[in-house]
């Protein structure tokens, strides 16, 4: 007997793709039932050209979450993190959360968003009120503005504007001792370059009256060719100069501009010089760069400090970025949290997250604060140095004094109508 | 070229007003029912991923249709098209945050803004053939994102529309419930289909066919071509930007990547996805690209590649959209059938 097989979808098939169709919309179900672990969500940026970037923040969570949960987990629940690409995209970002915690049963979510995402994932915490810490995005206004304060959220990220206080601070003695009047600028042409970058002037303004902005250049984000930038620089003889640049764009341009000489020729700032990203990219490091610290196993100098940048580098191969110590500490907080409120509970959690000090390897006196009144990460190891071309690339950096960057900070916020 | 021609138009010019009555009647029918079957969706399974996806659907289905009306029926190849949607999203978002008004004012006021816009862009770009069109257009769209990432104290620069968008209720529906915005959401896309499939079907459709293979010809008949392709590009930039106040609702912000070349480019890729000679063809692509990044996105970080290989597959295995194939497949069996 001869079987015919009748073109168009069989009865078999239809069966299966009902049943997979059945299995997703009964996720929910199955994943409220499977509770004894507690899953955290979280949506990252692991594609594009900030995809290392992301990867870094979820090798240090992983890192994190495997410490919590050889500990017993979050009280008595292991951690299993659901991590999902944005592609950095904010309507994936806010899509993905969404789905996060509607359909894979996540509690809690990290967000591992840049810029804009964040905005979008802070707008489904407010409108499905998990609890979220934000881990990624530097943008002063997602918690100094208090339209975006909402009970659940938390910012477990540096700040533009911290950086620029102590950053101004740190080249205005520089400044003064050398006698550097005339400064350029150079930074991306998006809201962060120039918001940056303003703040810096201001504070440099303010603790070195005599300086005097000569040249202002804003290349465009991503952009690959900065002949045109360095060279309008170098035509203007500023005796310093500062820049936001990062990553990729930084990197690009001090391969280019090293063509030209320009760090023989002025003192250069670039506060996104000290990370890991960019300091083993750049072909010819030059010497005496100054920077900001974005990640240094070797500031804060302590044991914690190096031995969490050595743990890092022996189970991944590479070193822990800016984005690394961010989402490491975001877990930390979690954890003595959920210890504190004795439940994994978002409200109760959020509730003693608030004002929250913990032990941390990045903390500027080996602790960090989720300050209360606006629930942003306060008390993390802050400073400038100057770089050298090998390891560790920034021997001396200067802390930042906490006391000047509140009060600072206080008028910012009063200045921008945000208190 | 012979890829991208919708409605079979190529071959047949019957005039449509002998049986457009009935097929009217028909079409408005089909929509009410598709506006039941999704109104019942909810009811039927709980899950609010399908609620989610259903609401970015109409979104992007809506964007992508009216973009179909450019390329597939008058044969205006826009890279730009992406700008309506960001200038809906930032229109509605903007109005609803600084001016309180009602909803559906800030609807209203969008789409005249965009109209407007539409007009000006519009009007410079068609006179423009083919590559130059396109180009134009994007230049158009760059010029739009440039402008959103400028204009900080307006837009909020990269970082978009902060602090959510209010949603005030209005006659009974509170768009800040999920399920009412899911609703809303239905009833836009199968009202923005339904007038946009009057639109391909009406005479005015059938002469943008005609401009779409000979311009020329037209214009000789009479036709003035410049306006016929204005009125059509100003009709798809209203669509897109109920796509884009759609996506401001559902994410409660705008943000610069809504009116970034690479949404353009999805629309386009959703087009040749579903297939542009079919009236549903940009939906069923639209349905088909969001299972395909959803799924993929959950299993992979290099999406990149499964759709790149899809786009292969589209584009030199099958050469044309899904439902020109399942089209031409089923015409052939019939022809067989009755062979």
């Amino acid at each position: 007997m001869t079987r015919t097989r009748k073109p168009g979808i069989s009865r078999r098939s239809t069966l299966a793709l009902m049943g997979a169709g059945a299995v997703t919309f009964a996720a929910p179900w199955v994943a409220r039932a499977e509770a004894k672990t507690i899953k955290i969500g979280m949506p990252t940026i692991l594609s594009g050209r900030v995809a290392q970037l992301g990867t870094s923040s979820r090798n240090a969570v992983m890192l994190e979450v495997e410490k919590v949960n050889a500990a017993g987990g979050l009280a008595g629940r292991q951690i299993e993190m659901v991590i999902r690409d944005s592609k950095g995209q904010p309507q994936e970002a806010a899509r993905i959360a969404r789905e996060l915690v509607n359909t894979d049963g996540c509690e809690m979510l990290l967000d591992g968003e840049a810029s804009s995402g964040s905005f979008a994932v802070h707008e489904v915490a407010r409108d499905l009120g998990v609890l979220c810490i934000h881990t990624c995005s530097e943008a002063s206004s997602l918690t100094a503005d208090p339209k975006q304060h909402i009970p659940n959220a938390f910012r477990c990220v540096r700040q533009g504007i911290h950086d620029s206080i102590v950053g101004a601070g740190y080249a205005a003695g520089i400044a003064k001792a050398k006698g550097l009047k005339k400064w350029a600028t150079c930074s991306p042409d998006y809201a962060y370059g120039r918001d940056t970058t303003g703040e810096f002037v201001l504070y440099l303004k303010k603790f070195a009256p005599d300086v005097e902005i000569i040249s202002e250049s804003w290349p465009k984000l991503f952009q690959p060719d900065y002949t045109e930038v360095v060279t309008k620089i170098l035509q203007a003889k500023p005796q310093a100069l500062y820049s936001c640049l990062w990553g990729g764009d930084l990197t690009s341009y001090i391969d280019q501009a090293n063509i030209y000489a320009l760090f023989t020729q002025m003192e250069v700032f670039a506060v996104n010089m000290a990370d890991y990203t960019a300091l083993t990219v750049v072909k010819n490091l030059p010497k005496g760069i100054h920077s900001g610290d974005r990640y240094i196993k070797t500031f804060p100098a302590t044991p914690e400090n190096a031995a969490w940048g050595d743990a890092y580098k022996a189970k991944y191969n590479e070193y822990p970025t800016n984005w690394s110590w961010q989402n490491a500490t975001a877990v930390m907080f979690l954890n003595e949290a959920v210890k504190k409120a004795n439940s994994t509970d978002g409200k109760k959690v959020a509730e003693v997250l608030t004002g929250l000090t913990i032990k941390c390897p990045f903390g500027a006196d080996g602790t960090v604060t989720m300050r209360a009144d606006d629930r942003t990460l306060v008390g993390y190891a802050i400073g400038w140095g100057t770089t050298i071309p090998q390891e560790p690339y920034v021997p001396d950096v200067k802390a930042g004094d906490w006391k000047t960057i509140f009060e600072l900070e206080a008028e910012w916020k009063k200045s921008k109508g945000y208190t | 070229m012979t890829e991208l021609r919708a409605g079979q138009g190529a071959q047949t010019l019957a005039p449509p007003r002998i049986e457009a009555r009935p097929q009217r009647y028909r079409d408005v029918l089909i929509a009410l029912a598709a506006f039941v079957v999704l109104a019942l969706l909810p009811m039927m399974f709980g899950s609010k991923q399908l609620l989610d996806f259903v609401i970015r659907c109409a979104a992007y289905g809506l964007f992508a249709t009216s973009l179909n009306l450019l390329v597939g029926y008058t044969g205006l190849i826009s890279f730009g098209h992406g700008m309506f949607f960001g200038l809906g999203a930032y229109g509605f978002g903007l109005m609803m945050q600084k001016t309180g008004v009602p909803i559906p004012v800030a609807f209203l006021v969008t789409l005249a803004i965009t109209c407007v816009i539409a007009v000006i862009i519009g009007a410079i770009c068609v006179r423009l053939k083919e590559i130059y069109f396109a180009f134009v257009t994007l230049a158009f769209q760059m010029l739009i994102h440039s402008t959103i990432l400028s204009w900080q104290s307006l837009t909020g620069g990269d970082q978009g529309l902060r602090g959510g968008i209010p949603r005030p209720p209005f006659l009974g529906i509170d768009l800040s419930n999920h399920l009412h915005l899911y609703i809303t959401s239905c009833a836009l896309l199968v009202i923005g289909l339904l007038l946009m499939r009057q639109i391909a079907q009406s005479p005015f459709g059938y002469t943008l066919r005609m401009i779409r293979d000979n311009a020329t010809r037209a214009s000789f008949i009479g036709i003035d071509v410049w306006r016929a392709k204005l009125v059509i590009f100003v009709l798809a930039a209203l669509f897109a930007a109920t796509g884009g106040m759609i996506m401001a609702l559902f994410v409660s912000g705008a943000y610069p990547e809504f009116a970034y070349w690479t949404i353009s480019g999805e629309g386009i890729f959703i087009n040749m996805l579903g297939g542009v000679t079919t009236f549903l063809g940009p939906m069923v692509g639209t349905v088909l690209l969001l299972i395909l990044n959803d799924t993929v996105t959950r299993l992979t970080e290099y999406h990149g590649i499964v759709l790149g290989v899809v786009i292969l597959f589209f584009a030199i295995g099958l050469r044309k959209g899904l439902m020109d194939f399942v089209v031409e497949w089923f015409a052939q069996r019939r022809g067989e059938g009755r062979g």
